[in-house]
């Protein structure tokens, strides 16, 4: 049974890019067979996060306009077996797809992969409506952060509009140091206020910033915490209960990271 | 050493302060994006219902409370308005317009 899900925020900078990367590879690490699909068309990201900029041939708009087969479009990750990315057209704008198209696309995507993962542009607008189209259910992406909740809050009523089941929530970006000395909303304050289920808690680390500069994602790095989190996300969606969430604490001092990095160290969990 | 001793004591005393402050600037946020009701609608509105008020009683204007709170998926209008005194008995009332 092959599945649609659509990664969205509403504010930009959360985080769903490198979220839609990391979970799609964690995915096809566990043997599925995965496309993820970069619905922001016009500014398009999800190829540089993921190091497949230099393999473009086709985009997205092509496929819906009929100029080339799916199959053309599609970028074989060589370092994941299963891997694909459907890169979004930079030179055209979010109005050159239609709902209607998109829906059709992911039908035909479907019918070859597991998954399907659809990178949403930030914003209510065009291509928000794109990306939810051919969705089966939608993850929420946020950050601990004010402006982030509040859209994230009119993002799952938009999503309940659209008669998709109930989203599940990514906290992106959790920083247990500021948790700690009160500076930063916890997770409890925040599923108090949104009310859906959880489904992953990123810790904020540097590591994203290595990644992204090298076009490696995190979840390739069996020592990132990061990778780690995101390898969890990819366990809870298929279907495995009670996968403990990462202890997002502070950064490791240089020797247990050293250790982790050698696997001597096991890596922290919390129950949760 | 004034300044010294105020600014040690504002870095203690601000920390763990932001989070609080992050959960009630959001909640506010909601509800007004939900009902769509400006600040300065819900004071104006506030404003007018006072004024009514304030014809038949008198009220602690310090200790009132009026504000919008998300219940479940419903927002409700709560309001506190301490009574010191009935200033107007209803049978005086007159009904002429002001």
């Amino acid at each position: 049974m092959s599945e649609c899900i659509v990664i969205t925020s509403g504010k930009g900078g959360v985080g769903k890019t490198t979220t839609t990367a990391n979970i799609g590879a964690a995915l096809a690490l566990q043997g599925r067979r995965v496309v993820v699909v970069d619905a922001d068309i016009g500014l398009r990201n999800l190829d540089v996060v993921l190091g497949l900029e230099n393999r473009i041939v086709y985009d997205l708009v092509h496929v819906v306009e009929g100029e080339c087969r799916v199959k053309q479009a599609l970028i074989k990750d060589k370092r994941i077996e299963g891997f694909y990315l459907l890169p979004a057209a930079q030179t055209r704008d979010k109005n050159a797809v239609s709902p209607d198209q998109m829906r059709r696309l992911v039908a035909q995507l479907k019918e070859t992969h597991d998954y399907v993962l659809m990178d949403c542009p930030a914003g209510i607008e065009q291509g928000f409506k794109n990306s939810i189209a051919g969705a089966d259910r939608a993850i929420i992406v946020t950050t601990p952060e004010v402006s982030a909740i509040r859209d994230a809050d009119r993002i799952i009523g938009l999503v309940e509009a659209a008669e998709l089941p109930e989203p599940t929530l990514i906290i992106n970006r959790y920083n247990s140091r500021m948790v700690k000395a009160g500076d930063m909303m916890d997770k409890d304050d925040i599923l108090e206020i949104l009310a859906i289920p959880l489904l992953g808690m990123i810790p904020e680390s540097e590591e994203v910033i290595v990644a992204s500069n090298r076009g490696q994602p995190a979840v390739l790095d069996e020592a990132s915490m990061v990778g780690e989190a995101m390898r969890r996300v990819a366990r809870r969606l298929e279907g495995e209960s009670d996968v403990p969430f990462v202890a997002l604490e502070e950064p490791d001092g240089l020797w247990l990271a050293f250790k982790r990095w050698m696997g001597l160290a096991p890596v922290r969990e919390v129950a949760g | 050493m004034k300044t010294l001793l105020n600014r040690i004591n504002r870095l203690f005393n601000n920390r763990g302060a932001s989070k609080e402050d992050a959960k009630q600037r959001l909640k506010f946020l909601l509800i007004h994006d939900q009902v769509d009701l400006t600040p300065a609608q819900l004071d104006a509105m506030k404003a007018e219902i006072m004024e009514v008020i304030c014809r038949y009683m008198d009220v602690d204007h310090q200790q009132t409370v009026f504000r919008l709170e998300r219940l479940q998926d419903k927002v409700a209008l709560v309001s506190s308005v301490p009574v010191r005194r009935v200033t107007q008995r209803p049978e005086t009332i007159s009904h002429s317009p002001t």
